[in-house]
């Protein structure tokens, strides 16, 4: 799929997401969400695919923060949000995949929901290692395909259809996430094997 | 394993009523006259279904994402699946259907939640 097709897709997703998406998973994901966003540090953070801005409300105050999205209907409609963080915090169109950073130029990147949609996610992920300095951080809010019976049979089958209006839900995120070069920390279990936080940094050269 | 209780009673809410609504359909769909192979796969398709569209329509905006879509599928198909196998032996009214989806519906979720917790325990590091 290219670019603008996942683009279009995301903006049109942009309607509904705060309504499907903003009371449910948001407040079930919240606890998770808060404890990896709790390990925003004091440098320079990216958080890849800021969406409408659920999220924000769960960063500490006083971060220096990018966000980043592809869609631009989904920046627009973050943009109270962001406006309403206290600390720094910049919401940017941009493609994971045609990063316009400098090379080593980030310590922490965080994402939430965002590796079952990137088009190409070792492409992606490739471009986050790029932009970070050696040991810094990779921290990720995923739901990824199952290896338990009958789910990963079912995430299998849904996704075809899922990926037409949204996220794919059979993604193999942890492995993806070693394939583009980064040293795996920590994979914790939010709900079954299929919800979860994974921790991996760029090695020191 | 999920303790709120606003969860806990939406997880239970969307699972009973995903079975209920999924043994019911397939009681309509299937009768004594259709062959086992037949009825079993196209129970469990409707269960799913049925599971996916509730899912879409109510219970996912309201109580998560993934933590309802697999239980209810899982319950949609048990439930699809077991009401039809029962309807080609034997006539199979709406209400005892719905009981059954419903049953259904408890084991469904009482699985998932008895497997998250053991991941949890046994395996707090995961792979895909
Ligand atoms: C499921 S949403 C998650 C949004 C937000 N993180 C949340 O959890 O509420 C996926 C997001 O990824 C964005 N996205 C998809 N492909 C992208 C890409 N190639 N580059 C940047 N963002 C992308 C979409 O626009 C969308 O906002």
């Amino acid at each position: 799929m290219s670019d603008i097709a996942t683009r279009r897709k995301w903006d049109r997703a942009a309607r509904s997401f705060d309504l499907m998406t903003g009371i449910g998973p948001d407040k079930r994901w919240e606890p998770a969400k808060r404890a990896l966003f709790g390990r925003m540090g004091q440098g320079e953070i990216l958080f890849l695919a800021i969406g409408t801005g659920l999220d924000i409300p769960f960063f500490p105050p006083g971060r220096r923060i990018l966000g980043i999205d592809i869609s631009p209907k989904m920046i627009a409609a973050a943009a109270p949000r962001v406006a309403a963080y206290r600390g720094e915090l910049r919401a940017q169109v941009m493609d994971v995949h045609d990063l316009d950073l400098p090379d080593r130029s980030i310590d922490q990147v965080f994402t939430s929901c965002t590796f079952c949609s990137v088009p190409r996610p070792v492409e992606g992920l490739r471009q986050l290692y790029r932009v970070l300095k050696p040991g810094g951080e990779l921290h990720m809010f995923e739901h990824t395909g199952s290896r338990l019976f009958p789910f990963g049979l079912m995430l299998h089958a849904m996704t075809p259809i899922s990926r037409r209006v949204g996220p794919d839900m059979n993604r193999v995120t942890t492995a993806n996430v070693v394939r583009a070069g980064f040293q795996l920390d920590r994979v914790q279990p939010v709900f079954l094997d299929v919800v979860k936080t994974i921790s991996a940094h760029r090695p020191q050269d | 394993m999920e303790r709120r209780a606003y969860f806990i009673a939406g997880d239970l809410l969307a699972n009973l009523s995903t079975g209920a609504v999924a043994g019911a359909a397939s009681a309509l769909l299937v009768g004594p006259g259709w062959p086992m192979w037949l009825a079993m796969p196209a129970g469990m398709l409707l269960g799913m279904l049925l599971a996916s569209v509730l899912g879409v329509a109510v219970f996912f905006r309201y109580f998560g994402a993934m933590e309802v879509m697999l239980p209810t599928a899982l319950t949609g198909m048990l439930a699809g699946m077991l009401a039809a196998m029962w309807a080609t032996m034997a006539p199979l009214g709406l209400a005892p259907a719905a009981l059954l989806g419903v049953l259904c519906g408890y084991a469904a979720l009482g699985l998932v939640y008895a497997l998250d917790w053991h991941l949890k325990r046994s395996a707090p590091e995961q792979g895909t």
